[in-house]
């Protein structure tokens, strides 16, 4: 058709709006690619990983050493195998958790370099990388040199946290190795654990675990901790994130395209309104309406295609090094990256889609009038909207009044404004409350709750009052109606000097009653005096628990309860313990801990994980910057073009520069404001409902706050971004001529 | 003399075709009178007052408006001379759409230092009913007194009319005119005013004959009869 050759021309007069759609489109098809083929490879990767390299189903440890593992695997048709390991600190405050090298379960996988062939070492690529240690390189452990033989990663250690009530991971500070077991019984210090995977079916793993529980317990073999897979951290948070991507995944891009809809919806009424009278005339010479909606839809599907190829390609290029930059938290190998095609063809398709239907609704809404009324210019013109009609505005200034019209002349492009707001404040704030929350959490936990600076936790029972420090015992449980749900039942001193509990009402706690933190009765639904039946991991027997109070706290789902009581109720000798806290180092023999935890520890690795949390802050503020400065702008260009006129005859009558530039610039103020306002609550709202669905599985409920510092940034940001568009669209405002005005002649 | 004009040139140039539209304009009006510029379209009338106006620039001659030098303005001059002293009427009303009749006022009298009432000028130009109007919602002749009202309400030394009756019906443009005449009597506003209706010259104390960039006629008119009498 002839006339699609002005299709170039007008979008190049128009250049800012059209060109403001395509980056919309760019980058949501940039996030939904990366994203999402992000997480598919996340998810392939670990999943032929723990295939690949027998991923345990459980790992535990037992007071007393198996000997008849031969017999054990036969007899419940599983692979076990012992493995032993060991905290060697490389420096004060610098853990490297070395390993025997596994055969049969929880095989390293070697991601750089060899296999060990003995007196050598593998480490993990992060820890590595934090350490600047190369392939080649020496490591003294316990006297003895070993070479770095290769980097590896361990299916049960995919993140690679210290404690299992990590949270945050920290290679400069925690990593893991794996060497032979020649070297390690030369070594000849540490603890060991059982590994155990069930070979066939997997659908009753449960029962085979309570079976081979009940085995152990005939043989009166004690379990001090057992783990199963789906509970360790380690691996489980993989799983989180990747549910958490997905998340991000589906509703930012979708969202985006939604901004982009109303966007070229707005654009192209307005360039309909302009070709009313060359739509009526073609109508008249005879060109079909089929014809019509065809060259008019090319505008929306050109730029829908143009975005969405350009989008995928560059959302591509950004999968691998996002991988890698997964791959710096999650210790897995990266052996091929691939693409899914199904995820390449949606999001060429998706804008394609969005923006043909938003397209076809506004062309064929024109299409409705009559090729005599197209002719005429459309029979809008004499329409006053009911709330322009109704609006009283006498008392206000004459420049507010000229705002609130300029709002209300087009409804879609306030609400375009608002919306691209809204979302702009919302992706800006995500990174200021992630680390708001964050710090809240972490205050909440180890400044006014966990009081301790050392956790010390046995290998076995101990018995006795200890020399220094707190007694405490800590012990698995699910609920009996729930088997998924579990948590920890710790045995604590009355009056504990460690753990600081208060009520709602912020009273203390005394610690010679039954509490229940806040996440855990939220989680069982458990008000105070109800009685809970539950059951032990460790013996699988049924107990009932009755709690007195509920702590106001938000890490940890646990119930605390008095020493003496808990021993009693499971049945221990009623001196027995199996940890301390304490406020000062302790001198305990290595080989009968299991594990030292130190606040400081965790604080530290907390500050050097922020940095990562910092950049990622940085990246969303800059994307949510991009996108304000898109959305305002192009709305800023939309109101200077529909006001061409205005804008001319405001000069011609003696309005100064900076009088116009305030009338017609500032009137999207309030707007901006409103959407700041907005987008604050909203974003906590979705952040409390996203977290949720993401912490079910984790033993912490996840207190969303912002603080009003970041508040108060954010809106900085948004506003100089409004500034930015202001200043960028003074040019577009001195272009305008005086004879503009002159020139039009309206009926 | 309240409008001096002498030697005016300007041109155009599209591409390498230079058109001269005005070639040395001389003419002048006194305070509180009436001038009307007539001529065939395309003869540099509205070039001339716009220059008069101060929203265009002349290559060289010379402006005096009481006793402002307007070709020797700067930009930003320029527009403080047309915020303090002139009123712009043109043929299509250019009102802004989306502001209703009362608010169309306010956009002078926003920026004006002794403005005039905007009802009081609403009512002398019988629009006060049709305060909260927009204007789509007016006919022609209703939206041309409203640009009247909005080039009066600051009591502008000089009017300028750029076809006030071009787009209205006989009727309509009589009232217009007799608006305008009123207005010249009872502010004593001076009003420059194009016509290519020769009729309407005869309300006017001085009649400018333009042709091709040219006032080729000035008349000093004795006889000025009421806007009520002309017809055509
Ligand atoms: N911006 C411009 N560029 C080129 N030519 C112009 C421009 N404005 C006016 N002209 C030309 O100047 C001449 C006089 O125009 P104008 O003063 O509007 O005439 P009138 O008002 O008498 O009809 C016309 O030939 C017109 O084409
Ligand atoms: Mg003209």
């Amino acid at each position: 058709m002839v006339i699609n050759k002005k299709i170039k021309r007008t979008m190049m007069e128009s250049k800012s709006q059209y060109l403001g759609s395509l980056m919309l489109i760019i980058i949501s098809c940039l996030l939904y690619t990366m994203f999402n083929q992000l997480t598919t490879n996340m998810v392939n990767l670990t999943s032929s990983f723990e295939k690949n390299y027998v991923q345990e189903d459980a790992s535990f440890i037992a007071d007393k050493k198996l000997d008849n593992i031969e017999d054990l695997e036969s007899r419940f048709n599983m692979i076990i195998e012992e493995t032993r390991s060991i905290d060697y600190l490389v420096s004060e405050d610098k853990t490297l958790r070395i390993f025997s090298e596994n055969t049969k379960v929880n095989i390293p996988a070697i991601i750089e370099g060899n296999k060990l062939i003995g007196s050598d070492i593998l480490i993990d690529p992060a820890f590595a990388k934090a350490n600047k240690l190369k392939i080649g390189d020496s490591i003294n452990i316990y006297g003895k040199d070993l070479k770095i033989a290769g980097f590896m990663s361990l299916p049960n250690y995919i993140y690679p946290i210290k404690s299992e009530s990590d949270i945050l991971n920290d290679p400069n500070r925690f990593g893991i190795a794996v060497i032979s077991k020649d070297d390690f019984n030369e070594i000849n210090k540490g603890s060991s654990f059982y590994t155990l995977k069930f070979n066939g079916d997997k659908k009753d793993v449960d029962n085979r675990i309570a079976q081979f529980k009940d085995y152990l317990k005939s043989e009166n073999i004690i379990i001090l901790k057992w783990t199963n897979i789906d509970e360790n951290p380690r691996v489980t948070y993989v799983t989180l994130k990747i549910d958490g991507i997905n998340q991000i995944s589906t509703y930012m891009p979708v969202f985006i395209l939604l901004l982009t809809c109303i966007l070229t919806g707005i654009v192209m009424w307005r360039m309909l309104k302009r070709e009313f009278i060359l739509i009526g005339t073609l109508y008249a010479l005879g060109y079909k309406k089929r014809e019509i909606v065809k060259h008019y839809l090319t505008y929306p599907l050109s730029i829908a295609l143009a975005g969405g190829i350009i989008g995928t390609i560059l959302g591509a290029f950004t999968l691998r090094p996002m991988l890698n930059f997964m791959v710096m938290y999650f210790n897995i190998p990266v052996d091929y990256v691939s693409f899914d095609l199904k995820y390449v063809v949606i999001s060429l398709l998706l804008p394609i889609f969005f923006l043909g239907i938003s397209g076809y609704f506004v062309v064929n809404r024109a299409l409705k009038y009559s090729p005599v009324e197209l002719m005429k210019g459309g029979k809008e013109k004499g329409k006053v909207s009911f709330i322009e009609r109704k609006l009283k505005l006498d008392r206000l200034k004459f420049s507010t009044k000229f705002k609130v019209r300029e709002q209300l002349r087009s409804i879609p492009r306030s609400v375009f404004l608002l919306l691209g707001v809204v979302f702009a404040t919302m992706l800006l704030l995500l990174g200021f409350a992630s680390k708001s929350s964050m710090d809240f959490l972490m205050k909440d936990a180890y400044e006014d709750t966990y009081k301790y600076q050392y956790q010390y936790i046995f290998n076995s029972l101990q018995h006795g009052a200890p020399s220094n420090g707190e007694v405490f015992s800590i012990s698995p449980f699910t609920l009996k109606s729930d088997s998924k749900t579990g948590f920890y039942v710790y045995g604590i001193s009355p009056n504990s000097k460690y753990i600081l509990l208060k009520d709602k009402q912020g009273n203390w706690l005394s610690t010679d009653k039954v509490i229940i933190t806040k996440p855990l009765a939220d989680k069982l639904g458990v008000k105070p005096h109800d009685t809970i039946k539950v059951v032990n991991k460790l013996d699988s027997k049924e107990y009932s628990i009755t709690v007195d109070y509920i702590a106001e706290t938000y890490t940890g789902e646990y119930i605390y309860m008095p020493l003496v009581e808990f021993n009693d109720m499971l049945k221990y000798p009623s001196d027995s313990y199996i940890g301390l806290w304490s406020s000062d180092k302790l001198n305990i023999s290595e080989s009968s801990l299991l594990s030292i935890t130190t606040i400081d520890d965790f604080k530290k690795a907390l500050d050097s994980t922020m940095q990562p949390l910092k950049s990622s802050i940085g990246i969303m503020a800059f994307i949510s910057f991009i996108i304000g400065l898109i959305v305002i702008y192009v709305v800023t260009s939309l109101i200077i073009e529909e006001n061409r006129e205005s804008i001319s005859l405001l000069k011609i009558l003696g309005y100064r520069r900076k009088e116009v530039y305030s009338l017609i610039l500032n009137s999207s103020s309030f707007i901006v404001l409103i959407g700041y306002i907005l987008g604050v609550p909203l974003l906590l709202v979705s952040l409390r409902a996203m977290f949720k669905s993401v912490t079910k599985s984790m033993n912490f409920a996840f207190p969303v706050t912002i603080e009003y510092g970041y508040v108060f940034i954010g809106f900085v940001v948004i506003y100089l971004t409004y500034e930015l568009s202001k200043f960028l669209s003074r040019r577009k405002i001195n272009r305008i001529s005086m004879a503009e005005a002159l020139k039009a002649s309206r009926e | 003399m309240f409008i001096k004009v002498e030697n005016l040139k300007k041109s155009y140039r599209t591409g390498d075709v230079k058109t001269d539209v005005l070639k040395g304009v001389k003419m002048s009006l006194g305070k509180g009178e009436i001038g009307v510029i007539l001529g065939p379209s395309g003869s540099g009338k509205s070039t001339l007052l716009n220059i008069i106006g101060g929203i265009d620039r002349c290559d060289s001659g010379k402006v005096t408006v009481d006793d402002i030098e307007v070709t020797n303005l700067t930009d930003d001059q320029l527009t403080d001379y047309r915020r303090e002293n002139i009123g712009f009427i043109f043929q299509f009303y250019n009102l802004i759409p989306n502001l209703t009749v009362g608010e169309n006022i306010e956009v002078v009298s926003n920026i004006s230092r002794s403005p005039l009432d905007t009802d009081e000028v609403l009512k002398a130009v019988g629009m006060l009913d049709k305060k909260y109007r927009f204007p789509r919602e007016l006919s022609g002749g209703e939206q041309q007194r409203v640009s009247i009202a909005r080039a009066v309400v600051k009591n502008p030394k000089l009017l300028l009319c750029d076809e006030p009756t071009g787009a209205l019906d006989f009727s309509t443009s009589r009232e217009i005119l007799k608006l305008l005449q009123q207005i010249n009597r009872d502010f004593g506003t001076t009003i420059l005013m194009i016509t290519h209706n020769t009729a309407i010259s005869a309300m006017a104390n001085r009649v400018y004959r333009m042709r091709s960039g040219e006032i080729v006629e000035e008349i000093i008119n004795e006889r000025i009869i009421h806007a009520e009498r002309i017809e055509w």
